[in-house]
């Protein structure tokens, strides 16, 4: 499991693009508190961009370990990448406005377990194992922890559970004078919230899928850097198409419309870009052509 | 009495929903080529044999249809929540996932081409534009099934888990069943037609499927003329069966012995099919198979 091959090389260096997904993930979660600075849910939409970014660099994090000869272990990686930061990201989310950073340090020390225990106790022996683990752990959380402030307008624990209130009237003992009173409660609602509803299970399929296919798709002997980082970035925007319709049900009109105008000018410029490197890295291009033989025994 | 009545129509409806589910979900995926068969798919052009199938590398059916089906059934659960119509937010679920699942089969299919071009394999474009319409249509068919099964247990037998859940659990069941059950009818079958029946792949025949067909060139929906009528229906039946008896089996005995009993008779069947399962694979070695005759008819 050590032979290492077919990762393309040239590009941006791998901490630059950490750098960057980490810097505007972390910003971008934050900048869905104007949300509540101004009162109005219009920013929801930064979270999204927030959990473009994670998986932009975190595309480029699974081609680094997947490229260790873990040619069907692809898929596998976007899925334990979620497992693990789903549990950083819920905890994440008690710690009020630290809740970003606190997912992102949770998250990194969750991977750092996992990464050890693959690598020195199932012994897999892979050199980036602990490094990668950590930085999908961090991915995982921080995309979860994105799209859950779109779909919402908050990244706070209770704004995550909480669906709506409803009124619980009892009729009230021992009422004086006989005159009918009820006592009136206020109860929170969970089921129709994000983490009550499961709708939290649609975000962390829609990033786990995200996560895994850029370079689960262009594998191969000619696969270059800027078409997988370009189409991580169609499949981010394709996901955040997702979660700002689902954002309807959280939002109000306007702001969850806002999130589905950007995602879809998004995702359309980076699927035509994606298509242009395509036919750019492409052997050819052929529309209703026969099959060219090369070799073979036909 | 009538809770049970219901929950019986319940059960059959929805194991009939499934049934056109599995059978949806197993052609599309022969069509558009996805899952374990879809390897040699990516073998050919690096052993020589340039192909026009399509190559839909996304990931494994199971979570490829836990997604699909997540996306469909989180869209409706949302839909639904701001007081749509059920059928309607069903079939928006479903539509947008469908759109979703689309636009991965073309990433996917023009991503690993493009990555071949060191053998040769040249992207053909048409491929992209006849097949993706018929694997999404499939889809649909798929998805909207299952979200409507899942709408039917989540409300008219009150399961306890939220819509989106459900979603998630049967789709990966949806895909499992497919993968399964129709998948050697594709990648053991239909991709080796060349081969000799029953004698499995061997080693030096990897990557030569089948890329002529009766008339011109094989596409994937030569592939699926032929698994529409066998891998498909068998995928049905899996996949219907899977939720009927897990249904029936729940509404019949969970009165019992304080919830005990709808878990007794999971294992019952389960016992009852280990036996079926085994009984066939005897019975189809003796009746067709060259095993345990001659060692040399192996090679």
């Amino acid at each position: 499991m050590t032979v290492k091959m077919e990762a393309s090389e040239g590009g941006m260096p791998h901490n630059t693009l950490m750098i960057y997904g980490i810097v505007v993930a972390v910003v971008g979660t934050y900048l869905t508190y104007l949300n509540v600075v101004t009162g109005i849910a219009v920013f929801s939409f930064f979270g999204g961009i927030a959990a473009i970014a994670a998986l932009w660099w975190g595309s480029d994090t699974i081609k680094h370990l997947c490229s260790y000869g873990l040619g069907t272990g692809v898929p596998s990686a976007g899925m334990v990448a979620f497992g693990s930061g789903a549990i950083a990201m819920i905890a994440g989310t008690k710690f009020g406005l630290a809740s970003p950073i606190v997912t992102l340090i949770l998250a990194a020390i969750l991977g750092a377990v996992i990464g050890y225990i693959a690598n020195s106790i199932i012994n897999m022996n892979i050199p980036v194992m602990v490094t990668s683990l950590m930085e999908m752990a961090v991915v995982g959380a921080m995309t979860m922890l994105g799209f859950a402030a779109m779909c919402t307008g908050t990244f706070m624990f209770s704004g995550l559970v909480v669906g709506g209130m409803t009124l619980s009237m009892e009729p009230s003992a021992g009422a004086a004078g006989g005159a009918q009173t009820f006592l009136v409660t206020v109860l929170p609602e969970f089921a129709g919230s994000l983490i009550g509803g499961a709708a939290l299970a649609v975000i962390f399929f829609l990033g786990a899928m995200a996560l895994q296919h850029p370079f689960n798709a262009c594998l191969g002997p000619n696969e270059s850097q800027d078409r997988t980082l370009m189409l991580a970035i169609e499949v981010g925007f394709l996901s955040m198409f997702v979660v700002a319709v689902m954002s309807y049900a959280f939002l109000d009109l306007v702001s969850a419309t806002v999130g589905v105008a950007i995602s879809l000018i998004g995702w359309f410029y980076s699927y035509k870009q994606y298509i242009a490197l395509s036919k750019r890295d492409a052997y050819d291009w052929l529309d209703a052509k026969p099959i060219r033989e090369v070799g073979g025994d036909q | 009495m009538e809770e049970i009545v219901l929950g019986i129509g319940i059960t059959a409806l929805a194991g009939a929903l499934a049934t056109v589910a599995g059978a949806a979900e197993d052609t599309e995926s022969d069509i558009g080529s996805q899952g374990d068969p879809n390897s040699q798919v990516q073998l050919a052009p690096q052993m020589g044999y340039i192909h026009r199938i399509f190559n839909k590398a996304i990931s494994g059916e199971p979570p490829a249809y836990g997604a699909w089906c997540v996306i469909g059934a989180g869209v409706a659960w949302a839909l639904m929540q701001i007081n749509y119509n059920p059928a309607l937010a069903i079939i928006l679920g479903a539509v947008i996932a469908v759109f979703v699942q689309g636009i991965y089969c073309t990433s996917g299919y023009l991503g690993r081409t493009a990555s071949l071009a060191k053998f040769q394999q040249p992207v053909y474009i048409d491929i992209i534009k006849s097949l993706t319409p018929v694997t999404m249509a499939h889809s649909f068919v798929a998805i909207f099934c299952t979200v409507a099964m899942c709408y039917l247990m989540a409300t008219a037998l009150h399961h306890p888990f939220a819509l989106p859940l459900l979603g998630l659990v049967w789709g990966i069941a949806l895909g499992a069943a497919g993968s399964a059950t129709g998948n050697p009818f594709y990648g053991k079958e239909r991709q080796y037609q060349n081969q000799k029946f029953g004698a499995g792949v061997p080693i030096s025949a990897s990557g030569n499927i089948v890329r002529y067909a009766e008339a011109g060139q094989r596409s994937s929906l030569d592939n699926g003329w032929f698994t529409t009528k066998f891998a498909g229906p068998a995928s049905g039946i899996c996949f219907g069966l899977i939720v009927f008896l897990e249904l029936w089996r729940t509404v019949l005995f969970e009165k019992m012995m304080s919830g005990w009993g709808a878990i007794i008779m999971g294992i019952v069947l389960i016992l009852i099919f280990t036996f079926i399962d085994r009984w066939i694979e005897v019975w189809g070695r003796k009746t067709y198979g060259p095993y345990g005759t001659t060692e040399e008819a192996s090679s």
